[in-house]
C-alpha cells in the first residue's frame, strides 16, 4: 500500500473578531479501510477554450471504481480573478448538477462516487484558454 | 475586507515511482474581484444517521458567487462514511478522518449541501466561507 496525505490549512486574522486556523491531514484510503489509495491519473492538464459544457474527467478515462473513496484535485491555473470554470457532476451531453466556480488561482478537493453518468464536467465562463489542472485518487 | 487562505499539501513518497508533492495556496475572493470574502459560518454536528440532512441552504444572496465550503468527518471508524449530497444527488464519500473544500455555487434553492450519516452517528465538522445569505425573518 502507498502512503498519501493531505494537508488543508484555512486561516484568517481578520474575518472575524479572533483569528481562524483550521488544520486537517487526511490519509488517502481504500473504502472502509486503513489500506492507502494506490492508483491514480497523475496531475494533469488540460487546456479549455470553449465556453462550452465539456466532461473534465470521465469515469471511462479514469477506471475508477464507483461508490468507492476516490477524491478529485482540481485546480484553475489561471491567474485572472475574473475568469471561472463552473464544475459539475453528471453528464456533459445532459444537465449536470453545479457544484461551483473555480476562479483563476482556486483549487478544490472533493470525493468522487463516479456512478455512471457522474464524469466531472467544466464550463468555462469565456473561451480565453485556460489550463485546468487535476488529479484522481481511486481504487 | 478579510484575507482569507486556504492551502493544500498533497504528499506521497511511495503512491508514484517518484516522491508526490504539490502545494497550492489561495487566497479566498469575492466573485470576479480581488476583494476577500468577509462572511463565515463554522460549526460541528453531531449526524444522526437515517436521513439527508442540509448543512447549508442554498439562498439567492448567495448564488452564482464565490462561496466556498470545507467539510471534514471527524469519526474515527474506518467503516463509517457521509455521504455529501449537492441538491439530490450524492457526489462522493467521506471516509472517517476525510475532508473536502470546494466552491459551492447555490444557484437555485435546491442546491443545498446535504450530508448522510452511513454506519453510525458521526461527527462532522464544516465552514462555508461566503458572499453573503438571504436571512430568514423571525
Amino acid at each position: 500500500m502507498a502512503t498519501t496525505t493531505a494537508q488543508f490549512t484555512l486561516t484568517s486574522t481578520d474575518i472575524a473578531d479572533n483569528s481562524l486556523s483550521i488544520s486537517n491531514t487526511m490519509t488517502l484510503t481504500t473504502a472502509g479501510t486503513a489500506t492507502g489509495i494506490t492508483e491514480t491519473t497523475g496531475l494533469a492538464r488540460k487546456k479549455i477554450a470553449s465556453a462550452t459544457l465539456a466532461d473534465l474527467i470521465t469515469i471511462a478515462s479514469t477506471d475508477v471504481t464507483a461508490a468507492k473513496s476516490a477524491k478529485v484535485y482540481i485546480k484553475n491555473t489561471s491567474t485572472a480573478t475574473d475568469k471561472w470554470g463552473l464544475v459539475g457532476v453528471g453528464d456533459s451531453s445532459g444537465t449536470p448538477i453545479y457544484i461551483g466556480r473555480l476562479y483563476g488561482g482556486d483549487w478544490m478537493l472533493i470525493p468522487w462516487d463516479a456512478n455512471s453518468g457522474e464524469d466531472i464536467t467544466m464550463t468555462m465562463n469565456d473561451a480565453t484558454a485556460t489550463i485546468i489542472e487535476y488529479m484522481v485518487f481511486f481504487e | 475586507m478579510a484575507t482569507t487562505t486556504a492551502a493544500i499539501t498533497l504528499t506521497s513518497t511511495d503512491l508514484l515511482t517518484d516522491s508526490l508533492s504539490l502545494s497550492v495556496t489561495q487566497t479566498l475572493y469575492k466573485a470576479g474581484t480581488t476583494t476577500g470574502l468577509d462572511s463565515i459560518q463554522y460549526e460541528r454536528l453531531e449526524v444522526a444517521t437515517g436521513d439527508v440532512y442540509d448543512i447549508v441552504d442554498a439562498t439567492a444572496a448567495g448564488a452564482n458567487k464565490a462561496n466556498k465550503i470545507y467539510i471534514a468527518n471527524k469519526s474515527t471508524n474506518d467503516a463509517y462514511y457521509i455521504d455529501v449530497y449537492i441538491a439530490a444527488l450524492a457526489i462522493g464519500r467521506l471516509y472517517a478522518g476525510d475532508w473536502a473544500f470546494f466552491p459551492l455555487e447555490a444557484a437555485a434553492a435546491t442546491q443545498d449541501v446535504g450530508i448522510e450519516a452511513i454506519g453510525g452517528a458521526q461527527i462532522v465538522e464544516f465552514a462555508l466561507i461566503h458572499e453573503g445569505k438571504t436571512l430568514v425573518a423571525s
